[in-house]
């Protein structure tokens, strides 16, 4: 008797310094996870105040890290001095396009490797060279080919770019998506008199939209995101947000703040979106380079 | 339908047909471009010369890999960049990925929140980065003279060392987020009933990190640590807006010299034979790897 109650009087403090320890467990955790997450958020939130700083808070010691009054003027001035709002538009234009050129031509060949197993088990092989291939080897004879051609600061030509170097990751991913989908409903359609490639279109592609649209943002963000291929293939026209980035680098360390870091709010806006979109996709998406180009 | 001239059935050729756009596309922009890039290699093509040019062999190849001290030093300042990245985002990457293994409410979101980084573009982490590190102007600096640790207004890329620690940092910030979604979603696969019976034989927590997950989590991490390797031999964007290869051509990685070879010297033939030379260590590098894991695992085996 002494001996059942001595023992539960242990288990009673073990279980209490066991709960103790847990609670303790908790709150370094979500400390740990805070740090974590100002060391990775901290600097959007100082580029997104710092673009609504005005000029003379920059000099200002101690520094001003939270504006008191907030002003616009700086994406006007990138908007208008800077021809931002052309560039921001070819960023949206082209990364559309070639966001909607690729899903088309992707997926039918998606399709016939998810019902015909085309191409046997190459696909797979192919993708994994593609995803080691560094883009400075193609960008070289890339150059050379359009300089010859004169497509060189040409949307249509850095579209078609775009488009083929998704076509490996939106054809591995609708692969997926595809061999979910019970053949039974586009053969019925078939006997019905659809044609395959209309079974394919009106029957297969509004249940599969929402993969599709998985594939979509990544594709959008890739070309949105894509730095090398931009850089060497527009010219003054054609420049995308990634390269008119870059012009504010030439004034050294201390450059045109205000309009430096408007642009960066820009260009980093769709990461925002789609990272809250896509998140059961992620691993997915970035391990395939999906949002590299 | 049939193609009589091609002696084809629906069936032969309809899945060819469907496949045919993106194989054609890909033949025209990847893979024809990468045979010309091939054959370049052996030439001597200068566009700073002029349009003519001429067979030399191997010539190129050998000025990459013997004489060229500049391409040389650039696998040396990519092998200092990509290996403390590796490490560090490796440790992050794991030590995060552990932490929100054991969140249970709001785990979604803080999940998408720390993933951000790794959705914008190199080019924007390396342009936040640059302005963060700014001597005057920078949020590095004045924080660190409004706490009182630096006195004066330092600059970041003035000596080889501290412009490699600098740019280190920023892909630490810009990839530890990939690492640590690998890693979350390989400690979810780990079945809790592992825990649990080790806990039951009386297990600390330690014993049960050592035993049960880091073992099972290897060959996850053995991924992650792949594709960083592959990808981080190709940094350039950030480098380009970060120190443009300075100070003195210390950061100077191997996309970027090759770049400024066939963009700046427009030294098509020879970029080509570098590009192909990266390719080749890329290939290399991803065997041995391979080639280690499987020693691994069957000694592991055995």
């Amino acid at each position: 008797m002494a001996i059942a109650l001595e023992r539960s009087a242990v288990g009673a403090r073990r279980a209490k310094r066991h709960r103790v320890w847990q609670r303790v467990g908790h709150v370094m955790t979500y400390l740990g996870l805070f740090a974590a997450l100002v060391f990775f958020l901290g600097p959007f939130f100082w580029i997104v105040t710092t673009s609504l700083k005005g000029n003379e808070d920059f000099f200002a010691f101690p520094p001003v890290w939270i504006p008191a009054e907030p002003s616009l003027k700086h994406y006007v001035a990138l908007f208008t001095r800077s021809s931002g709002a052309r560039y921001f538009m070819n960023s949206l234009v082209l990364s559309t396009l070639s966001m909607i050129s690729a899903l088309v031509v992707s997926l039918p060949t998606a399709y016939s490797i998810a019902r015909w197993r085309f191409g046997g088990g190459l696909l797979s092989i192919f993708l994994l060279v593609l995803r080691m291939l560094p883009a400075i080897a193609l960008i070289i004879p890339i150059y050379i080919v359009y300089k010859l051609l004169g497509i060189t600061n040409n949307y249509l030509a850095l579209i078609v770019i775009y488009t083929v170097l998704y076509i490996p990751f939106a054809v591995w991913l609708l692969v997926g998506f595809l061999r979910d989908f019970p053949v039974e409903i586009e053969e019925a359609a078939m006997i019905d008199g659809c044609s395959r490639l209309r079974a394919l279109v009106q029957v297969v592609v509004p249940i599969i939209a929402p993969g599709m649209a998985v594939v979509a943002l990544f594709a959008f963000i890739a070309t949105w995101n894509e730095f090398l291929f931009a850089i060497v293939l527009t010219g003054i026209e054609t420049k995308t947000m990634m390269v008119l980035v870059t012009s504010f680098t030439s004034g050294g360390t201390d450059m045109f703040y205000g309009e430096a870091s408007a642009s960066v709010v820009l260009g980093v806006l769709p990461a925002f979106a789609v990272a809250f979109m896509l998140q059961r996709y992620l691993v997915k998406g970035l391990a395939l380079g999906g949002t590299k180009g | 339908m049939r193609i009589p001239a091609l002696g084809l059935k629906r069936k032969q050729w309809e899945p060819l047909a469907f496949a045919s756009p993106s194989m054609a596309l890909i033949a025209f922009v990847i893979v024809f471009p990468l045979a010309y890039s091939f054959y370049l290699s052996f030439q001597n093509f200068d566009l700073s010369v002029g349009p003519e040019y001429e067979f030399v062999g191997a010539k190129n190849y050998a000025e990459a890999l013997f004489r060229d001290e500049r391409f040389m030093g650039s696998v040396w300042n990519t092998a200092l960049l990509i290996a403390p990245s590796l490490i560090l985002e490796l440790l992050l990457g794991l030590g995060i990925a552990l932490l929100l293994s054991r969140v249970l409410r709001g785990r979604p979101i803080i999940t998408a929140l720390l993933v951000i980084p790794s959705m914008v573009s190199p080019v924007m982490a390396a342009m936040a980065w640059r302005m963060m590190y700014g001597v005057k102007y920078g949020a590095i600096n004045n924080l660190g003279r409004q706490l009182g640790i630096l006195d004066v207004y330092f600059d970041w890329f003035s000596s080889p060392l501290v412009s490699i620690i600098a740019v280190v940092l920023v892909e630490v910030w810009h990839n530890t987020p990939f690492m640590m979604l690998v890693l979350l979603a390989g400690l979810q696969s780990i079945p809790t009933e592992l825990y649990e019976a080790a806990r039951a034989d009386g297990a600390g927590p330690w014993q049960r990190f050592w035993s049960i997950t880091l073992p099972l989590l290897k060959f996850t991490m053995a991924v992650g640590v792949m594709i960083r390797l592959i990808d981080l031999t190709k940094l350039f964007g950030l480098i380009f807006v970060l120190t443009y290869g300075g100070p003195g051509g210390s950061t100077e990685t191997v996309a970027f010299t090759t770049y400024l070879m066939g963009f700046k010297d427009f030294r098509m033939s020879y970029a080509a034979a570098l590009s192909y030379v990266i390719v080749g260590g890329v290939l290399l590098l991803t065997l041995v790897f391979m080639w280690i894991q499987r020693v691994r695992e069957t000694r592991a085996a055995a």
